[in-house]
């Protein structure tokens, strides 16, 4: 049994992609393809944008396999390449596309009145929660590329921020700077 | 969240965090099975273009044309600068040319003079004619 999760642990699959094996590629992409386009969705909010940088991260994987040295967690290495593929692609801008689609966003993040429904039976109560909530998530995307992907890894993927930190190749401290001052911008929007 | 989390944040902050990702609308699914086919496409096509570049690097030709250039190219740029080829250098050679009329120099002093005795004789009729 042991020898079996040995087998298929990510770091094992990791290794068989490095000697070329199409199965174990086939497997790992099956494990974290959900995660990988989540996050890549939550970084980048736009799900072509999400979809092209999670498969170019499985792209890099296959690419960088056999320089995984296995000192690392296969998932911290894999958000790591994921994260920068998604701020990459932040940086590459498309302003264009982002001009033309952002009515698209709007109407998206209008729906999330519907997505997020308060527990209060009150309807006026249940709007403004909702309201409160896109205002929120609008917040977190006007925060910093660093301090976005800070405050998604830590709230949404549950990492440490020792993972953070690696994951952004920064210091442990500058990750908390970023939570820090994350916390402070959206603690404005929960205001009444 | 798990609460055995080492950082300096207060339990508000934590809350506040939560309440960050949980306002995080659910991202459109994709169709997983079109997502994976897609990615195999990608990678095949990737692999190939890798393969295409091997190949290219595999011939004789296009390697020895790239490192005679690459060759070229590091020579002259490792080439320290005072021997590169320049036109102060281009100068000084067709001075250097012209260095064995040094030998005639008392030959070419008395053409000169003569030129001058020639200036001299006609003195009158310039300061005639200007006058």
């Amino acid at each position: 049994m042991t020898d079996d999760r040995e087998a298929t642990s990510d770091e094992t699959l990791c290794r068989r992609i490095a000697a070329r094996d199409d199965a174990a590629f086939d497997l790992l992409v099956a494990r974290y393809q959900g995660r990988a386009y989540r996050l890549a969705w939550s970084l980048l909010r736009n799900a072509e944008d999400a979809r092209d940088a999670s498969q170019e991260a499985f792209i890099r994987v296959w690419e960088a396999a056999e320089r995984f040295r296995g000192d690392a967690r296969f998932s911290t290495w894999f958000y790591r390449i994921l994260v920068n593929v998604c701020l990459d692609h932040k940086r590459r801008g498309r302003w264009w596309a982002r001009l033309v689609t952002r009515d698209a966003h709007r109407d998206a993040d209008e729906s999330l009145v519907e997505r997020h429904p308060a527990p209060e039976p009150d309807p006026g109560d249940q709007v403004s929660e909702a309201q409160r909530m896109t205002r929120l998530w609008d917040a977190v995307h006007r925060l910093s590329a660093q301090q976005r992907a800070a405050v998604i890894l830590y709230a949404q993927e549950h990492l440490t921020t020792a993972q953070i930190a690696e994951i952004l190749r920064v210091a442990e401290p500058t990750v908390r700077v970023h939570l820090h001052r994350a916390v402070a911008a959206l603690r404005k929007e929960l205001a009444p | 969240m798990t609460p055995e989390r080492s950082d300096d944040l207060t339990p508000a902050e934590r809350e506040i965090l939560a309440r960050a990702a949980a306002a995080a609308p659910p991202p459109p699914e994709p169709r997983w099975g079109e997502y994976r086919a897609q990615l195999r496409a990608r990678l095949d096509a990737h692999r190939s273009a890798g393969a295409r570049l091997h190949r290219w690097w595999a011939r004789p030709a296009p390697i020895a044309l790239s490192f005679g250039l690459a060759t070229a190219v590091l020579l002259f740029v490792l080439q320290p600068v005072d021997r590169r080829p320049d036109l102060a250098g281009l100068d000084d050679a067709v001075l250097g040319a012209q260095l064995p009329l040094l030998e005639h120099y008392r030959v070419v002093e008395r053409l000169d003079l003569l030129e001058d005795f020639d200036v001299i004789r006609q003195l009158d009729r310039l300061s005639s004619r200007e006058g």
